[in-house]
């Protein structure tokens, strides 16, 4: 990391900032789509509960977005500051979601139908345009 | 602070490095450039918030709502999902290699990367737009505008506009198909679960006067034909006098966790019900409310008859425009996840659906512009080694639209 901004000096005198190497493009853009391919498929199989599968496909998301703001975001070669102002947000965002479900089992059950008639849509044929 | 002004009066304001757009309140192409990019960072740092608000309503919905989002998502289309994170990480790359090429001064890589990325975004915006017409036009919206012309799994649905395309005077139920078809119901006949063989009940239905003591008169006794008006195009009238006529109506009940296997055997869980439904022509509409709509069902000869009469109030069963409806009988069936209809509240997923994609696709779409900015800048020769700047952002803000698509594909599209 030290040396990477040097890399960009050595390059071509100016370096405002660092060039990503092409290499490391294609292959941050080949594991996402690779990540996207393996998403898709594992959302078709059940991993042993609707839990686990969500824990999966996020644990993939995730993934996808560090790469996504570690090398097209050049934040891993960039200033120190940028990933506090990012990371700040991502943890005011988390504990934005935190506090909101704080009391998600506070409450008593809502009864939105009686369980011996539930409520229904008819299904069946169009009615027709009176 | 006046010696630095000096400094840079003395250069005209555009520093050492030659490129004109170094401005002249910076010290130098580096000092501007930085400026810029923290600038950027704080910017990403508020659409980080600004989506984590819609994110925070997906979320808290999705824990006391979870039967909704495995219903609803099947709506959505993996295939047209997949696609568009596909497309939104190729623009994310040609966008990254965009500021590459700006960075080594390789100005036709530049132009050609930019137009790249515009190109990636606008079939985003295409798929999307073919996305949101379709369920424009099946009404799969946001609030009270969802009213589904049929489930996820394909069975008409009875909506309250009943303005689905294509689909005005579709009356035949044909419950060995699963689906209904056009022209009109044959046979007397109702199939009253469409897991046995066969055909369960054979119905009359008819309409009686209400007597002035409020009983019903049965010797006013009407048959109601099912044999109803013909299919005819979107907007023309309907042949008033084939009017009223019924038809049968399969509609699963819906339970409160049709995730569940154990909790769907048990109690409420997706029993099955076959309705009347008789419909009314507008002219006839006015002088109903005094009678009733009364079906006779029995099971047809070889096995033994039995009577499902049951009687309703035609004015306590309108729904919606016309449309009575009474209930028959009753079955326990199995599986009917998807092919009940959906859960109460389900326009919530849509309403979050479009509120997430909708301000998505408003930043893709702002990205084009300033995408298009930037070519026409690539084009004028303007960016250079040392001035790259808005190039780097504009790549930036692009990743970050990207970044929130990633999330919201698996949880909008994957949900299981």
């Amino acid at each position: 990391m030290a040396t990477a901004p040097h890399h960009g000096h050595d390059d071509h005198g100016h370096g405002l900032a660092h060039v990503a190497a092409i290499k490391v493009l294609l292959a941050t853009g080949g594991t996402l789509l690779l990540l996207t391919l393996v998403t898709v498929i594992s959302s078709k199989i059940d991993f042993g509960g609707a839990s686990i599968n969500l824990a999966i496909a996020m644990v993939i998301a995730v993934t996808k977005a560090t790469l996504v703001v570690l090398f097209f975001m050049h934040l891993r070669y960039d200033r120190l500051f940028h990933s506090v102002v990012f990371c700040s947000a991502i943890l005011a965002a988390t504990l934005f979601v935190g506090f909101t479900l704080m009391d998600t089992d506070q409450y008593q059950q809502t009864n939105i139908w009686n369980p011996t008639a539930p409520p229904m849509a008819p299904v069946g044929p169009r009615a027709i345009n009176g | 602070m006046s010696t630095s002004h000096d400094a840079h009066a003395d250069d005209h304001g555009h520093g050492h490095h030659g490129s004109p757009f170094v401005q002249h309140h910076y010290d130098d192409a580096q000092h501007q450039f930085d400026s810029g990019k923290l600038g950027i960072w704080i910017f990403l740092a508020q659409e980080v918030l600004f989506f984590s608000a819609l994110f925070v309503a997906y979320i808290l919905y999705r824990v006391h709502h979870g039967e909704i989002y495995s219903y609803a998502h099947k709506w959505l289309d993996v295939k047209m999902g997949a696609i568009n994170t596909a497309v939104l990480i190729t623009s994310s790359l040609t966008a990254a290699w965009a500021v590459r090429c700006a960075q080594l001064n390789q100005r036709r890589g530049l132009i050609f990367c930019i137009a790249a990325t515009i190109a990636c975004a606008c079939g985003f915006l295409v798929i999307k737009y073919i996305e949101y017409s379709h369920k424009y036009h099946e009404q799969i919206l946001f609030g009270r505008y969802f009213d589904p012309c049929e489930t996820p799994g394909g069975n008409p649905l009875i909506t309250k506009s009943n303005d689905c395309p294509g689909r005005l005077g579709t009356v035949k139920w044909d419950f060995g198909a699963g689906k209904a078809t056009e022209g009109c119901f044959e046979s007397s006949t109702i199939d009253l679960d469409p897991r046995e063989p066969g055909v369960q009940a054979e119905c009359e239905v008819f309409e009686v006067k209400l007597g002035h003591d409020g009983k019903p008169e049965e010797s006013s006794k009407k048959p109601i034909t099912n044999v109803c008006a013909p299919k005819i195009g979107h907007g023309e009238e309907w042949e008033k006098n084939k009017f009223p006529c019924w038809m049968p109506s399969y509609q699963p009940a819906v339970c409160p966790d049709l995730t569940d296997p154990a909790k769907r055997a048990q109690g409420a869980a997706g029993r099955p019900q076959v309705g009347i439904i008789v419909s009314y022509g507008e002219d006839d509409h006015e002088h109903r409310p005094h009678s009733i709509i009364k079906a006779e069902c029995k099971k047809p000869a070889p096995p033994p008859a039995v009577d499902l009469t049951t009687e309703v109030e035609h004015h306590k069963l309108e729904l919606g425009r016309g449309l009575a409806k009474t209930h028959v009988e009753e079955h326990h069936g199995h599986d009917l996840l998807y092919a009940g209809p959906p859960p109460e509240h389900t326009n919530m997923f849509f309403t979050i659906y479009f509120a997430m994609t909708g301000l998505h696709g408003i930043h893709v779409l702002v990205g084009v512009f300033v995408f298009i900015w930037l070519l026409i800048r690539a084009i004028k020769g303007q960016f250079t080694p040392d001035y790259f700047g808005p190039v780097d952002y504009a790549a930036l803000y692009w990743h970050i639209v990207d970044l929130i698509w990633i999330f919201l594909f698996p949880l909008l599209y994957l949900i299981v």
